[in-house]
């Protein structure tokens, strides 16, 4: 008679403090140590890059500056992807709510800027990308609400048809974003300088500022508003809220629009801080997928979501150290992933207590996978 | 006759849809066991490289192809770990994996001296069929004009077909995807067979990205899937779940992603963006249409379990 193994799974309480802070500390870590084993194993000193890769993702003003710009319209979408997630709504989306902001705000900021006071175009051009945004999630919204079409697929689906209409805009036409004097090697046309954001700190500009506000505001919404409250019942039971009488649909069309507002405003100022051009090339990293995992890991807190943001994009910019060290700089994007990757499986650990238990056979039942 | 447009089109798209189709297969069977997975352009990607890898150090395209297939299971399992074990979102870890896949496979293809990027066309597949029956009018390059890869997705379709909707293993996984609590009152290991099922997409999606660098461009470079994989995922529930259906639907989407060149040839100037995006827009259509009959068209909807992570404790 042998013993088996049974793998035990027990919900643990509320974690203290210590632990939800150690625990994604800890995962943060052995994504580290995982990079540092394929450095090393490739032949580059772990230890060299990582210190260049500190250095330049955090080391100066220059360097934290750099780093918050990355993070801006990543906080943004996150938040984007946050708001949604509170209803249980999947809204993967933002990677092409983000292009349809970026292509109303440049259209808005080439129609104004350099004729229109300076404020109004820059103004007009946000208000833009977030009704650009608002507006292509809109049309998975409905569908959504009223006739329960799956949103994964098609906020993801929309997410391709931005992407080829974008690229339309500045491959395939010579439409007015396209800058015509540069035919033979496709561009952007840039937006005047009179309707970049205004800078706040060397070159830090004022949509940092614009992306922590809108943390803050979302914080205070799902906190402490009747509609943050709502979101919260219909995530959690849409029997429920409709027996309190709320308008699930409803709710659900404003959640998603709200969302890719949010998203569209992100794209807005990627253009108007940025790139100062619809730029696919610019545009296109993976900014909407990248801020659902940031959400997640932060439990679409939005003031967890900024300093998780701002670690994420710390790592975008570190890329560039290494091509001194000539390592390959694509060992970032691998590095993102997998700190997203295990702070996600660090989740459940944080809630639920693994044990291992040795038991007789003629006990044992069918051991549950972990 | 074999050189008109047509005959060479569908051809063609044959050839391009077959990673969609590989990929799009496998997704099926790990869809159909409850599981999302959103990273097969990930998992298609280190395919890629590492069945790169195994075709350039072998000389023989099989080698890669297996290589392509153990390397994407690896990331599968991955998944499955996180999605099945931890039940993390399904979504935000097959989002992970794909920012995984692509850092991985473009780190590694940097790697080795030369690195891949700087190779050129390694070691291919070679028509199945003998010249003479590639030949003939109109079937020979459509039917015949092939290389092995292309009949062993079909045979795959017909053998995903028949395990899910034929056998006792199918049976059981249709369950899981469709009632995990029943099917574990029933005696069937829900886990298990969503481990299982999420590695076997993984292999598929493996086998697709490796075909797609060994024989459809021959190089690596990064990125080169180029939104394949989101396609193989678009495809599946454009297909109803259904594996038929999805390989006659990659074979079109395949088309749509070489025909611009095409009718370039015969006159006529088509945006390629507009035929790019259309596989995206008629998946919209699609869903949206059969929401709206919910009744006559719900043998094409999604397993009800779908991205659902099964924790025994709260059945």
């Amino acid at each position: 008679m042998t013993a088996t193994r049974r793998v035990i799974v027990e919900p643990r309480g509320r974690p203290s403090l210590f632990t939800r802070v150690l625990v994604p500390f800890v995962a943060i870590l052995g994504a580290a140590a995982i990079g540092a084993l394929l450095l090393a194993a490739t032949g580059h000193p772990p230890g060299e890059a990582y210190a260049n890769m500190l250095e330049s993702a955090f080391g100066s003003d220059l360097a934290i500056v750099r780093t918050l710009i990355s993070a801006t319209p990543l906080i943004l979408t996150a938040l984007a992807a946050a708001v949604a997630f509170r209803m249980k709504i999947w809204n993967i989306g933002a990677e092409g709510q983000l292009y349809l902001g970026a292509i109303a705000a440049s259209g808005v900021a080439l129609l104004g800027g350099g004729t229109w006071p300076a404020v109004l175009a820059i103004v007009g051009a946000l208000v833009a990308g977030v009704i650009g945004g608002a507006g292509w999630a809109a049309l998975a919204a409905f569908p959504r609400a009223y006739l329960r079409t799956d949103e994964v697929i098609t906020t993801l689906m929309l997410n391709f048809v931005a992407l080829y209409l974008m690229n339309y805009l500045i491959f395939g036409s010579k439409s007015f974003w396209r800058d015509k004097e540069r035919l033979s090697f496709p561009s952007g046309r840039f937006i005047p300088d009179d309707t970049f954001l205004p800078t706040v700190w060397l070159r830090l500009h004022i949509g940092f500022v614009i992306a922590c506000a809108v943390a803050l505001l979302l914080w205070w919404l799902l906190r402490s508003s009747t509609w943050g409250f709502d979101l919260r019942v219909i995530g959690d039971s849409v029997p429920a809220a409709r027996y309190a009488g709320m308008q699930v649909p409803r709710t659900i069309v404003w959640v998603l629009i709200v969302s890719g507002a949010i998203a569209g405003l992100a794209g807005a100022v990627l253009v108007l801080g940025t790139t100062h051009a619809l730029q696919p090339g610019g545009l296109a990293i993976g900014l909407g997928y990248t801020g659902i995992v940031v959400a997640a890991v932060s439990r679409s807190n939005p003031l967890t979501i900024v300093p998780a943001a701002i670690l994420i994009a710390g790592l975008t910019n570190a890329g560039t150290a290494l091509q001194i060290l000539e390592v390959p700089n694509d060992i970032v994007v691998l590095l993102q992933g997998l700190a997203l990757l295990l702070v996600a499986a660090a989740e459940f650990l944080l809630h639920n207590r693994v044990r291992i238990a040795w038991r007789p056979a003629s006990t044992a039942e069918e051991a549950s996978a972990a | 006759m074999n050189d008109t447009v047509v005959v060479l089109t569908i051809a063609g798209a044959i050839g391009a849809g077959t990673p969609l189709a590989l990929a799009a297969l496998g997704e099926i069977l790990t869809e159909r066991a409850g599981v999302m997975n959103l990273g097969i352009e990930g998992m298609m990607l280190i395919g890629g490289v590492f069945g790169i890898v195994g075709a350039t150090a072998t000389g023989n395209p099989w080698v890669g192809l297996v290589l392509g297939a153990l390397a994407a299971a690896g990331m599968a399992l991955v998944h499955a770990l996180l999605a099945v074990g931890l039940r993390v979102s399904q979504i935000v870890s097959g989002l992970a994996l794909v920012i995984v896949g692509t850092g991985l496979s473009s780190y590694l293809g940097k790697i080795p001296e030369p690195p891949l990027t700087d190779r050129q066309a390694v070691a291919n597949f070679h028509d199945l069929f003998p010249r003479q029956l590639a030949d003939l009018p109109v079937v020979g390059p459509i039917v015949f004009g092939h290389d092995p890869i292309v009949y062993v997705a079909v045979a795959l379709a017909a053998l995903v077909s028949v395990y899910l909707f034929r056998t006792r293993p199918g049976l059981a996984l249709r369950a899981v995807g469709e009632d995990p609590a029943t099917a574990d009152a029933n005696g069937i290991r829900v886990s298990m067979v969503r481990y299982v099922h999420t590695a076997l997409g993984g292999v598929f999606a493996g086998i697709g990205g490796a075909y797609l660098t060994i024989q459809l461009t021959g190089i690596w470079q990064n990125g080169i899937t180029a939104g394949y994989g989101w396609i193989a995922f678009a495809l599946v529930p454009f297909s109803g779940w259904r594996p038929w259906r999805a390989i006659a639907a990659a074979y079109v989407f395949g088309a749509l992603t070489n025909l611009s060149f095409t009718l370039q040839i015969v006159g006529v100037r088509v945006p390629s963006q507009l035929l790019a995006v259309l596989p995206f827009v008629l998946t919209i259509v699609v869903l949206i249409t059969i929401s709206l009959r919910q009744g006559s068209a719900r043998n094409l909807a999604a397993p009800a379990a779908l991205s659902v992570p099964y924790d025994r404790e709260r059945r």
